[in-house]
């Protein structure tokens, strides 16, 4: 070997290690989801503090118990981080998605992705396909079309359809003035969903729903949303932050059970055909 | 799933649900023959209902011509060739329903439109079978043929878009058996839209959840027919209650046309829905393709149409279309006229078989004047 071929080994093998430094992601934990305690809550997907909390890979199952089934498999893991500051907890959740689905229409689903957790946290925990009939499961779910309003997207029917030439909506006439309670009051009513205060119809400021559900089919909305999150798609996938409350019953040092599932917009995913795990241990940390 | 009778199809069937019947059943005839496919009904529907935002596309109400007209593309074609044969053994299907054809996982065997699907709403229109060539005439059997086919919700007795939902956000109203889809909550999963086999759900993209037509609910709830019943210019249209056919009264206008005429058919009933919209089918369309369409009933039906200028109750039944924007609950015919009542036997119209002819001269002898059409 001449100097000159080993000078390339040598920065071959120094150029692969720094990479292996730069790609040296947060700590494993393979048996349960560790939510790390920190003062200040990561606000983020790219916050550093995910650089070394724990990382669970959560294998994702195919919701194939009740139908309408999935019966084709796609997304196979949700990366799971958790922090709490003994108030609220956070969950990070990532996933590989090549597509960006957050456009609805006729055929069209959005990506989308959920936490659960047992309303009451007991040794015996309600089945993980959405809870029991009389014990119950809290859900917070994040979807990719709702994150696309909260960015800015105009709840307008041209914000989809860019070339749509609409002649006259009766509650944009000339005789109402816009933007008042009369002419609110008018929009509404031509959409009944909006109008029985259906959290699907919007308006939406934050892009997560706080859920209740009994079992599968059964989801209804919690009293009032009190999560909030954000997500953001790269060339590696979606990032999600969820945060919601502390689970009822559990605090620092305490633990509980958490499940995820992740839906696929591009595959047809929506309601119960999604990829959903089993409950996974879910560790809360103590103060420091 | 459960076993139900469809009489429809002359058989049991399996149903995602028991079977549960309304105490009356929301149902209508329409006469194909008499449309002409002026989409009065359309318009009628959407200004009513559907003038809000994401609900621009939606066609509660469609008239298409047949066989190359759809709303949504290829609705029906997609699903009869997803299903494959269907063999009739008389009066009895033999082959499978859409629910007893499910998919593994499924609760229904459907197909989803896309967005191109819905952007043709009236593709095909006066199409015709066969070109019409230079010196072509009617010599008694027309070889070019097409018909009008104008078409709402079901309201069918089983519902594939309420089995198909599994958050049971759809349901049958057991007033009156008209189909609803729960605004409050539904979740947008758009299994319904995939499920109905007339495709009459539809997603509505600003609210994220589907909407489908709701047979001028209000309107029936006080006595009246729908929108698209009393606007139809060519008067093909007649909103009423159907019985079983066990329990089928004379007297009833639907189960006189549907149970004893049996001049008006159910579309596609090999499906399997037992839906409650009936067709007069048109009389000049190969029976092949009517077959397909409405049952194994399509030849006894046109010839009793035919024969309805010497049939005074089917005449007479069929002048009381379009007379009245009043539900008519029962009927009778005397001599030459024919009467409609109202729930509670009030008379709410009366028609006489053939409207009588004045001649009015062409020259007012009285004023000494020329009459004019406006005179």
């Amino acid at each position: 070997m001449n100097a000159r071929n080993l000078i390339l080994v040598v920065a071959a093998v120094s150029a692969a290690a720094f990479a292996g430094c730069a790609k040296k992601g947060p700590p494993l934990s393979d048996s349960e989801v560790k939510a790390v305690f920190e003062k200040t809550l990561p606000a983020t997907v790219e916050d550093r503090i995910w650089e070394r909390v724990p990382l669970h890979p959560a294998k994702l199952l195919l919701q194939d118990v009740v139908e309408p089934r999935l019966m084709q498999a796609s997304t196979s893991f949700v990366q799971v981080q958790s922090v709490t500051d003994g108030q609220k907890i956070v969950f990070r959740l990532a996933w590989n998605d090549p597509t960006v689905d957050d456009v609805p229409g006729p055929g069209q689903f959005a990506d989308a992705c959920a936490v659960q957790l047992p309303a009451a946290t007991t040794a015996d925990i309600p089945a993980p396909q959405m809870g029991e009939q009389g014990r119950p499961v809290e859900i917070t779910y994040w979807s990719a079309n709702f994150q696309a309003v909260v960015n800015g997207r105009k709840d307008d029917i041209q914000a989809i359809y860019p070339r749509a030439s609409v002649d006259h909506y009766p509650f944009e006439a000339a005789s109402l003035k816009p933007g008042s309670a009369a002419q609110q009051e008018m929009a509404k009513r031509y959409a009944p969903a909006r109008s029985l205060g259906n959290q699907m119809a919007g308006p939406r400021t934050v892009p997560v729903q706080d859920l209740l559900a009994e079992g599968p089919g059964t989801i209804r909305p919690a009293e009032k949303t009190l999560s909030s999150g954000s997500g953001k798609h790269s060339r590696d996938g979606w990032s999600v932050l969820l945060v919601r409350p502390l689970p009822s019953g559990v605090q620092l040092g305490g633990r509980t059970q958490v499940a995820f599932a992740v839906w696929e917009g591009s595959h047809q995913e929506v309601g119960s055909r999604k990829m959903r795990s089993a409950w996974i241990p879910l560790a809360l940390g103590k103060a420091r | 799933m459960s076993r139900v009778y469809n009489w429809q199809i002359g058989r049991e069937m399996s149903y995602w649900y028991p079977e549960q019947r309304p105490k009356r059943q929301f149902a209508a005839v329409f006469d194909t023959n008499k449309c002409i496919a002026c989409q009065t009904c359309t318009l009628a529907c959407k200004t009513t209902w559907t003038s809000g935002k994401g609900q621009e596309y939606m066609l509660w109400n469609n008239v298409e011509t047949k066989p190359y007209g759809f709303y949504p593309l290829g609705w029906d074609v997609n699903l009869l060739e997803k299903l494959g044969a269907q063999q009739w053994d008389g009066q009895r299907y033999s082959g499978r329903t859409i629910f007893e054809a499910a998919q593994p996982g499924e609760r229904v065997m459907g197909w989803r439109p896309e967005e191109i699907d819905y952007a043709h709403p009236n593709v095909g229109e006066d199409d015709c079978v066969n070109g019409v060539e230079k010196g072509a005439h009617f010599s008694g059997v027309h070889l070019s043929w097409f018909f009008y086919l104008a078409r709402i919700c079901n309201h069918c007795s089983y519902p594939a878009c309420l089995s198909s939902c599994p958050r049971g956000a759809i349901y049958k109203r057991p007033e009156d058996g008209i189909v609803l889809i729960d605004q409050g909550r539904c979740r947008g999963y758009q299994e319904c839209v995939k499920a109905c086999p007339y495709k009459k759900t539809f997603f509505n993209t600003m609210t994220g959840t589907s909407e489908k037509c709701i047979a001028c609910f209000p309107k029936i709830e006080s006595g009246i027919q729908p929108q698209c019943f009393v606007n139809c210019i060519g008067k093909i249209r007649f909103a009423g209650w159907i019985s079983k056919p066990e329990a089928a009264k004379k007297d009833n206008p639907i189960d006189f046309l549907v149970h004893v005429k049996k001049v008006a058919l159910p579309l596609f009933p090999q499906f399997g829905l037992e839906p409650n919209v009936y067709y007069i089918p048109p009389i000049n369309v190969p029976r092949e393709f009517l077959l397909q369409m409405f049952g194994p009933n399509v030849d006894a039906a046109i010839e009793t149409y035919r024969n309805a200028p010497r049939d005074k109750d089917l005449s007479g039944l069929l002048t009381l279309f379009g007379s009245t924007e009043l539900m008519v609950a029962k009927w009778k015919r005397v001599e030459e006229q024919v009467m409609g009542y109202d729930e509670s036997g009030r008379e709410i119209i009366r028609v006489p078989l053939r409207e009588p002819t004045v001649i009015r001269q062409a020259f007012d002898s009285a004023r000494g004047v020329a009459r004019t059409n406006i005179s």
